[in-house]
């Protein structure tokens, strides 16, 4: 693969064990202005520990993280970062869970308000105006006073999503995001995402949605056992997969997607 | 300092003395009051509404009553009433009667939160009664209320301590005694506060080989 | 009972009431931090913290009243029964305050905090404005429920001299040679204290229990 000019992240050589496990093996990629690229893999690849290490949730044990060219979690001396310069580089990447993360004693409204207010210290009147307008978008303005435990599981991942978007991150991070989502919930969620990636936001997303990765994805990575095997178009991942792993990987998913499509 | 605590050691007949009665009175406490509150929390679960209405008053009265207090009345109360007590049987009776109380609420607290389908399924292999209450429900209840009753024995434990102003010799009666007589005071009562601390670990560690086997079966 | 006894009921209630708000307000916030210190693992202090309050949960409040009031004088600092008192209770408090905040703290959610940090929140940040909202609502009963145990114990109290509800009782008890209708008056005054904290812990645990079903 050819090195990107200016990527928005670049990860460089990440590897990661828990005790005597490696779950991610020197991982190297770049990520691209306006991109879209999906993670796959099967359960316990490390596809959420990968994830998690470029916003240094989790601290990578080998490697770096670079966002716009700078680096992430350790700086360019090559000392861990403080808490605070950390949660700086964390106000540009935005993160949606698996499990929304919504805060439970705050609003709708105020949830996606919080951060950007305490954290950012943009204008109120400002941050108010975006927020409504992102509630409009994602099909929620109606819901603005509501608290989360009022919400069905995609109208919460929704707010999820207005919430990454409201500290206008440079990259925004996925894990599973439909994946405790009801089937019939599920197509809302990607409605979303699906328009988000036609405005060009870049996007780092993992997910088991084999249709949406193929129709919205610019590139794939596809991990297995704390490597990455395979990466490409969606189009030579899904039609000429070059590896056996990935075949295998696929012939299961495909199967399924296929039967839950009809 | 330490010619303090050489006084203390002199005198630790006296404190180990204190400390069984401590515990003696703890246990035959908390024994009587889970008996005697097992008898009244179908009481409080009865449907007759004077039964249940009483039953609850009385578990509310004692709720809302200092220990203290309460030991006091019995000290006080009970001989003019014409029922005389020596200082021993008015604080057991204090201890028993107002624990009575906390565990019936305890044990009406765990069966009110056990799984209906359990009991059910002996209803429906044809279980009935006191069997029924015997094999299906009550091994359910020991081990869910268990850890509570273990934690109300510590209670217990502690409370006994206030049976020192009807002069009851018991743990802290007997370090009192010893640091009046001695002056040693911080040697004394730090010495007390190390065998209650005792007496606690061993409740706690029965509670939590109780709590293991409950884990176990969930 | 003539005017002077209950004048003199009057005035122990005030200092019952005064003392256990002072051993509250004292308690809450110290109970928190220590809490937050075990759950932050801090070393050495975490374990001292842990140590702390497994021996200050297992001793009686008189045992610890009578240590600190007849040992510390002893030491060389000297203590008035009512300072003893605050101390006493704000001590035996903060530990169970302790074990309350911790367990929630151990409850609280990963993904919440990780959405904090997502975000970009410092670590105090995301204490103030995410975890203490939600740890003080899930802590709420458990931490009124501890207050009326607090008030249960405070006739004890009067052992070294402070002049309460109890003291009151014992006092006017001695000179009518009638000990029992003046405990029974005690008792009246602090029942209803007790019974309305019962009934707050009772009232907040069905609000959240109908917020939740909703
Ligand atoms: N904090 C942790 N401590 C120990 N092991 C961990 C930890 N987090 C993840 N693991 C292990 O690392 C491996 C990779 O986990 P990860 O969650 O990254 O997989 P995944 O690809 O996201 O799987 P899934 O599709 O099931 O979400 C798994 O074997 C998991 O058990
Ligand atoms: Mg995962």
């Amino acid at each position: 693969m050819n090195a990107l000019p200016h990527p928005v992240l670049n990860v460089v050589g990440v590897s990661k064990s828990f005790g005597a496990v490696e779950v991610l093996s020197d991982i190297s990629f770049q990520v691209g202005k306006g991109e879209t690229v999906c993670v796959l893999g099967p359960s316990g690849s490390g596809k959420s520990t990968l994830l998690r290490c470029i916003n240094w949730l989790e601290k990578p044990d080998a490697g770096h993280v670079y966002l716009n060219g700078e680096p992430v979690g350790v700086t360019s001396a090559g000392v861990v970062m403080n808490d605070r310069r950390l949660s700086q580089i964390r106000t540009r990447i935005g993160m949606v869970f698996q499990h929304f993360a919504l805060w439970p004693h705050l609003t709708v409204l105020q949830n996606l308000i919080e951060a950007p207010l305490q954290v950012q210290r943009r204008p109120r009147a400002e941050i108010h105006e975006e927020a409504l307008a992102l509630l409009a978008k994602v099909g929620l303005h109606d819901k603005r006073d509501a608290f989360p435990a009022r919400l069905s599981g995609g109208q919460k991942q929704r707010v999820g999503i207005a919430r990454a978007l409201a500290m206008r991150p440079d990259l925004l991070l996925f894990d599973e995001p439909t994946s405790a989502l009801d089937p019939e919930l599920v197509g809302e969620v990607l409605v979303v995402m699906r328009d988000l990636a036609h405005e060009g936001m870049t996007m780092v997303i993992v997910t088991h949605e084999m249709t949406f990765a193929r129709e919205a994805a610019t590139r794939v990575l596809f991990l297995d056992r704390g490597r990455m095997v395979e990466t490409g178009t969606p189009d030579q991942f899904f039609s000429r997969p070059a590896t056996e792993r990935a075949r295998q990987f696929l012939q299961r998913y495909a199967a399924e997607a296929v039967t839950a499509q009809r | 300092m330490i010619h303090d605590f050489g006084i203390v050691w002199d005198q630790r007949g006296l404190l180990m003395s204190g400390l069984a009665n401590t515990a003696l009175l703890s246990v035959i406490a908390a024994v009587v009051s889970l008996l005697l509150g097992s008898a009244l929390t179908p009481a409080m679960m009865s449907r007759r509404r004077a039964v249940a209405g009483a039953a609850r008053a009385f578990v509310d009265a004692m709720r809302c009553i200092p220990f203290l207090l309460f030991a006091y009345i019995v000290y006080y109360g009970l001989p003019s009433l014409g029922i005389n007590f020596d200082n021993w049987s008015a604080g057991l009776a204090a201890l028993m009667l107002y624990n009575t109380a906390y565990m019936a609420e305890i044990l009406r607290g765990a069966w009110a939160a056990m799984p209906r389908e359990p009991i059910e399924a002996g209803t429906a292999f044809g279980f009935s009664g006191v069997r029924l209450f015997r094999r299906i429900v009550l091994p359910g209840l020991v081990l869910s209320a268990g850890p509570v009753v273990g934690n109300q024995l510590i209670q217990i434990i502690k409370d006994s301590a206030f049976l020192t102003i009807i002069a009851l010799p018991e743990l802290t009666h007997a370090a009192s005694s010893i640091q009046s007589r001695y002056y040693v005071p911080f040697a004394a009562f730090i010495t007390a506060v190390a065998l209650y601390w005792g007496l606690c670990l061993v409740v706690e560690g029965g509670v939590n080989v109780l709590r293991r086997l409950a884990d176990a079966r969930r | 009972m003539t005017p002077g006894d209950i004048s003199a009921f009057a005035q122990g209630a005030v200092v019952t009431v005064a003392l256990s708000v002072a051993g509250i307000l004292i308690g809450l916030p110290v109970g928190l931090g220590l809490a937050l210190i075990r759950w932050a693992r801090v070393p050495v202090i975490g374990r001292l913290v842990a140590l702390y309050v497994s021996i200050l949960r297992a001793t009686p409040l008189v045992t610890l009243l009578l240590l600190l009031f007849f040992a510390l004088p002893n030491v060389g600092v000297p203590i008035d029964p009512y300072s003893a008192a605050i101390l006493a209770l704000s001590m035996n408090t903060s530990a169970f305050n302790c074990e309350i905040w911790r367990a929630a703290l151990l409850a609280f959610p990963k993904d919440q905090l990780e959405a904090a940090m997502s975000v970009g929140m410092s670590a105090g940040l995301r204490f103030r404005r995410i975890v203490l909202p939600q740890i003080a609502r899930a802590s709420l009963p458990a931490l009124v429920n501890e207050m009326s145990l607090l008030i249960k114990v405070t006739p004890v109290l009067a052992v070294v001299g402070v002049v309460d509800i109890t003291r009151a009782a014992v006092r006017i008890g001695a000179e009518t040679y009638e000990p029992l209708p003046p405990f029974l008056v005690a008792v009246a005054l602090y029942a209803p204290i007790i019974y309305g904290l019962v009934s707050l812990q009772r009232f907040i645990e069905r609000r959240q229990a109908a917020a939740e079903a909703a």
